[in-house]
């Protein structure tokens, strides 16, 4: 008692916290009782002086709000809430008292006799008016937790606490209070028995709405548009009797409202509606749909145009869902569904108005309502249509009515895709006749899109066809593809394609015995000639669809067996007279015929397909014996030595054998290897072309003619997509390595030959760098000076020794290897010998580059983020070599051109942060005069324009200077190449969007007078963009 | 936005496919896959053509309406005339009373103003017949004078840049 009267007289005379925390701590300890704080506080609550009134009780209301629960029992509660009740009338100590009050309905001690007095108190002495909202805030916890904790005994007060809360309620502003009141108002409107206040109720709720609350700038409660949207909704949709006074409401705004104020009015009557019910809903249905019919048929955005029709689709299924069960017949449907049908079926009298489109969306909107609406509309509309289709007088809008009626089907699919039990489509009645009118229609070429667009509604409607419906519509578009008199383009190609591509994927035997063999029939045995174009195009259009449509397993095994029979044709013909004298058609053809497997092989891959691993056996065996075979003789069998053709079968052959399981792959890595030490290809190759017994392929051998040694590809491609765990069948790996980089640097002969033994290399590096560290330090140490620093040699034989050094270190690079780094260092040794510079700075590009062969799907070792970790280490480098102006120019351009490509090659996650000092040198580097920098320099300045507020202010510091260059390199006479040009001009555009207005407007006029001479490109691509370019500057105003 | 709606619901056609250069397909290289780059070759010149001129104004938007002059059949690449430095445009209203030719020229006007080469002089015309003030239309488009005084009225500008919006778009949806 005595440490209480202290502690009080210490806070009154101080205000500190301390004393507060310490009472605290005394009342949790049971060091003091509450009531002996209100004795010690005693003189100073009834106090003359008003402030020491108030901090008295404010005192208390501080200790109480800190204190445990534990520390109140019923009856302290009980002797709280009747001082504080009395503390509310007086104006001083109202503020502390609803501060107490805020703590004491929180406790679960709080009886319903309690909440009663303070809730019959607030009622007598709060005026809101003159409080301030924070204050105002309290009052509304206050009531908030009493209907939280306390609810029967509001609900006892009746009439009387719904009266006073009105009074309360009535003129609240602040955002945050009226998030609680919004949240006690949907509570009284659904529990309490509100039928007399309605009025006044509705009053309190709906003039807040339309809600135009725009939050301001660093609100501390962070309240949102949306919140008070949300929460105010819940209100207006919580009791059905709002209803009638509602509905005028939304009319009035919905005609009178601004685009965002349309879209919540639209949204709040989606949620009103079904609370206010269909009786409402039908007697103020025709005029709540001539308001949203305004809305759907001269929308102000698509946005609203959306919300509108989901509106109505609401209203519809608020009319008619409770007496679906009384609805038979299409009679029975009366009211708004039937009046607003027929006037839509009106509109669609003229299909190929623009009023159409908006009718039949409507339509559609009522095809997701309730079943029985959805049967009527489409008995209404689609007899309509296919009427309108048949009718002579309207053969020319034939295409809008196929529009049309696809969306109204795929509408039809999506209303019952949704529920789980088995319903018949709601088409079924209707889809002969559907069928028939896209048989006509698939005849004439602008009607093509639209009925394919039927069609996919149909195949995609779940049990809609049966199997003989889908063999027809198979039938109907094989024949339209194939037809000769009609010109069809790639849309409707793709479309055709995506039909098949469906069917067949649920009912694979129409396609492969209708379309298929169409398609292989069209295909020539001979390549057309050189002249016929259109020939070959549309062999072409005939292999672009199989490569789609073979992509499932069954069509793909036909098309394996049909187009590897056909390569055998064309490579190695029969009659020997066969052989014509410019083999390059049938080449390319041959080739077309090999892209189009492998293409759809990688398709496969990608889909992960299982079948893929059959092809080992049933593929590679025979491409390998077709391309040794055609090595043996390349003067009389030329087709099949052809690089391009070796590097595509490389391709099939590193898709298929990049699935195979570690024990396959190792078979088929010992009959490669065999190959390599041995020459005997009979473990591997196999097919119909016999190749003579004794005949060894000795790869590496220096003597063996060039055709031969050009079959390395095929085998480097077994290699490279072997698992690390498969074992090379060499007694040292060291000495393999080391003799095939010697191979591809002395006796290789061309550059498909020494890429394919870099990539061998690279990739056994990759997966096996454990085991060759003599081969890795031997490189480092000898083969470095011997071969690139080496000043005696060829500069061309350097550069190529500067390529094998790249793939070298590149496996090594992408798994993070130790000694990556020293091989990665070596180039910039170079940088100062003029004749190799540029490609050893060229090199450093590469390195970061993404390549095809030390991928995840080879199965390389690939540590993540390795690009990353590269860049930042020699990016700070390459940047001090490039500034440092003590080195000769041609080390410092070697700098710039190892920066160039080194950034295009590179995520811009890895240089963003280095942009301030890269900038100068990207300048720099526009000023060289190798076109392929130029480009890449352009590129990595488009993608630094996507990047961050900081990134674009830098470019502003150098605006103009870009601007001078930009057009510089836009100029057809300045810039020979298209490839800088157009970046160049789509740079241009870019600065207008990323540098402020006052920064640029300076070069407006001479951007627009230089880019006026643009337009007069000699080359389409290049004027197109300078027209964009242009536009966007003359629209750039300040 | 005037308050008449010079035609409420104006017929709207599908886009005619776009047009494949014959030349295109002669140029393309006998190997598959293999014209993904435009070729280099700096002495063939691509002159500017019906179709390219077409590209340009096919997607201007129609002032009364949230559809292209394309889809209202209001400019069509066959209208188009080229013959040397000389570009003839022609165009169809979609009713004869239409009072926003004036505004479908001008934007048409503006457009290939800031689209093409000084070199060409531009006639924008009326389809013969298709307007009751055809005469009075063309004469507005084609005097320089006029057409300079309307691109000093702000608000007509604005416009203007309204209708061009969507210009960009070349025949493309979006």
């Amino acid at each position: 008692m005595e440490s209480a009267e202290r502690l009080v007289r210490t806070w009154m005379a101080s205000g500190r916290d301390e004393e507060i925390e310490e009472t605290v701590s005394e009342v949790s300890n049971d060091r003091i009782a509450l009531i002996d704080i209100v004795k010690a506080l005693g003189e100073y609550l009834t106090s003359e002086d008003d402030e020491i009134r108030a901090k008295g009780v404010d005192f208390l209301s501080s200790v109480l709000a800190r204190s445990p629960v534990a520390n109140f029992n019923r009856s302290s509660v009980h002797v709280l809430t009747n001082f504080y009740c009395s503390k509310l009338d007086d104006t001083e100590t109202i503020i502390p008292a609803l501060k107490g009050l805020n703590t004491l309905t929180r406790l679960p001690t709080c009886s319903s006799i309690d909440a009663t007095t303070i809730i019959q108190a607030l009622f007598r002495h709060v005026k809101m008016k003159a409080l301030v909202h924070s204050v105002r805030f309290t009052v509304f916890s206050i009531i908030d937790t009493l209907m939280a904790q306390n609810r029967d005994a509001l609900k006892a007060l009746g009439k009387t606490f719904i009266a006073g809360y009105l009074s309360l309620a009535e003129g609240e502003k602040d955002p945050r209070n009226l998030l609680l009141a919004f949240a006690i108002a949907r509570v009284i409107l659904i529990e309490f028995d509100i039928s007399d206040h309605i009025e006044s109720l509705f009053n309190i709720t709906f003039c807040y709405f339309p809600i135009t609350f725009r939050p301001p700038p660093n609100d501390p409660y962070g309240i949102t548009t949306d919140d008070l949207r949300q929460g105010l909704r819940a209100c207006l949709n919580a009791s059905p009797s709002f209803g009638p006074l509602a509905v005028p409401v939304f009319l009035e705004k919905l005609t009178a409202g601004s685009p965002s104020t349309k879209r919540d009015t639209l949204q709040t009557m989606a949620v009103c509606l079904p609370v206010y019910g269909s009786t409402l809903a039908r007697v103020s249905g025709r005029k709540l749909w001539n308001a949203l019919k305004l809305e759907i048929f001269q929308p102000t955005d698509p946005l609203t145009e959306e919300e509108a029709l989901k509106t109505t689709r609401v209203l519809v299924e608020t009319i008619y869902s409770h007496e679906e069960d009384a609805l038979e017949s299409n009679d029975d449907i009366q009211g708004l569904a039937r009046d607003a049908c027929e006037e839509c079926i009106h509109i669609l009298r003229e299909p190929e108005k623009s009023s159409a489109k908006p009718a039949i969306k409507v339509l559609c909107a009522f095809m997701a309502t309730t079943p029985s609406v959805s049967r009527y509309t489409l008995s209404q509309a689609v007899p309509h249509l296919v009427k309108l289709f048949l009718d002579p007088d309207e053969v020319s809008n034939r295409p809008p009515i196929l529009l049309l009626l696809a969306d109204l089907i795929n509408a039809a699919r999506d209303s019952t895709s949704q529920s789980t039990e088995e319903v018949s489509p709601l088409m079924i009645p209707y889809k002969d006749d559907v069928l028939g009118v896209v048989s006509v229609g698939l005849k004439t070429t602008l009607s093509r899109l639209p009925a394919l667009s039927v069609i996919r509604g149909l195949i995609t409607t779940k049990s809609l066809l049966s199997e003989e419906e889908l063999g027809f519509i198979v039938h109907l578009v094989t024949e339209t593809f194939q037809s000769e008199d009609s010109d069809n383009d790639d849309f409707s190609d793709s479309a055709i394609l995506s039909v098949l591509t469906t069917i067949s994927a649920s009912v694979s035997r129409h396609v492969q015995e209708q379309t298929l063999p169409i398609l292989f029939s069209s295909l020539p045995d001979t390549a057309p000639t050189r002249e016929a174009a259109a020939e070959r195009a549309k062999c072409w259009r005939n292999l672009l669809a199989l490569r789609t449509l073979c992509v499932h397993p069954e069509l793909f095994e036909i098309l394996v067996i049909r187009l590897t029979t056909k390569v055998d044709l064309i490579c190695v013909p029969k009659a020997k007279d066969d052989i014509e004298d410019d083999p390059e058609p049938n080449t390319a053809y041959a080739h077309s015929l090999l892209k189009t497997i492998a293409d759809t092989l990688s398709a496969k891959v990608d889909a992960g397909h299982p079948d893929v691993t059959k092809y080992i056996d049933r593929l590679v065996p025979r491409l390998y014996n077709l391309f040794i075979y055609s090595s043996l003789q390349p003067t009389k069998y030329v087709i099949a030595t052809d690089h391009r053709l070796i590097s595509v079968a490389g391709d099939i052959i590193m898709l298929v054998t990049q699935c195979l399981p570690v024990q396959r792959q190792e078979k088929c890595i010992t009959a490669i290897f065999e190959v390599f030490s041995s020459g005997d290809v009979h473990g591997i190759a196999n097919g119909l072309q016999t190749i003579p017994p004794g005949f060894k392929l000795l790869l590496f051998n220096e003597a063996t003619p060039t055709a031969q040694k050009n079959l390395l590809p095929l085998f480097t491609a077994g290699v490279v997509t072997a698992h690390k765990e498969v074992r090379l069948p060499i007694p040292t790996l060291d000495t393999f390595l080391d003799q095939a980089l010697t191979w591809s640097l002395v006796h290789a002969d061309n550059d498909l030959q020494r890429e394919s033994a870099w990539h061998l290399i690279s990739s056994i590096i990759n997966k096996h760098a454990e085991d060759i560290s003599s081969f890795l330090d031997n490189q480092l140490n000898h083969y470095w000076y011997l071969r690139v620093a080496n000043t005696e040699i060829a500069s061309e034989k350097r550069q190529q020794a500067i390529q094998a050094w790249i793939w070298i270190s590149k496996g090594l690079l992408v798994r993070n290897h130790p000694m990556a780094v020293n091989y990665t260092d070596r180039l910039f040794e170079v940088f100062n010998d003029d004749s190799i510079s540029w490609d050893a700075g060229k090199a450093i590009g590469q390195l970061a580059s993404v390549d095809v062969i030390l991928t995840k799907k080879h199965h390389a070792i690939m540590r993540i983020l390795h690009a990353q970790k590269f860049v930042n280490r020699v990016l700070p480098h390459i940047i001090a070599g490039a500034q440092d102006s003590s080195r000769p120019p041609h080390e410092q351009t070697a700098y710039l051109v190892a920066l160039t490509s080194l950034i295009e090659a590179s995520p811009k996650t890895a240089y963003a942060h280095e942009m301030p000092a890269l900038m100068p040198l990207l300048l720099r580097g526009l000023e060289l005069p190798d076109v392929d920098i130029r480009a890449d320099v352009i590129k990595t300045l488009l993608a630094a324009a996507e990047g961050d507020a900081s990134e674009q202010s830098l470019v502003s510091e150098h605006a103009s200077t870009l601007v001078t260059y930009m057009l510089k390199n836009s100029m057809v006479e300045e810039m020979s190449s298209m490839q800088v040009r157009i970046p160049a001009l789509r740079y241009l555009g870019v600065l207008p969007k990323i540098v402020r207005y006052d920064v640029l407007h300076p070069c407006k006029s001479i951007v627009l007078r230089e880019l006026a001479k643009v337009l007069d490109d000699p080359k389409r691509l290049v004027r197109k963009e300078a027209v964009d370019t242009r536009t966007i500057w003359f629209k750039y105003n300040g | 936005m005037p308050a008449e709606i010079f035609n409420p619901n104006p017929i709207v056609f599908s886009p005619a496919k776009p047009t494949g250069r014959l030349a295109d397909l002669h140029a393309q290289s006998l190997w598959i896959n293999d014209t993904t780059e435009p070729e280099e070759g700096a002495d063939d010149v691509d002159p500017i053509d019906q179709d390219e001129i077409f590209d340009l104004i096919r997607s201007i938007n129609d002032p009364e309406h949230p559809n292209t002059l394309e889809e209202l059949r209001v400019v069509s690449a066959p209208q188009i005339e080229v013959n040397g430095n000389h570009v003839m445009v022609e165009f169809t209203p979609t009713v004869p009373h239409c009072g926003m030719s004036t505004l479908i020229g001008l934007s048409i006007r503006v457009r290939l103003l800031r689209s093409l080469p000084n070199r060409f002089k531009v006639d924008i015309r009326l389809k013969p017949g298709s307007h009751q003030s055809e005469l009075a239309v063309n004469k507005q488009l084609n005097d320089k004078e006029r057409v300079a005084a309307a691109l000093e009225n702000a608000v007509l500008v604005d416009t203007v840049e309204q209708c061009l919006v969507t210009a960009g778009r070349r025949g493309h949806p979006e």
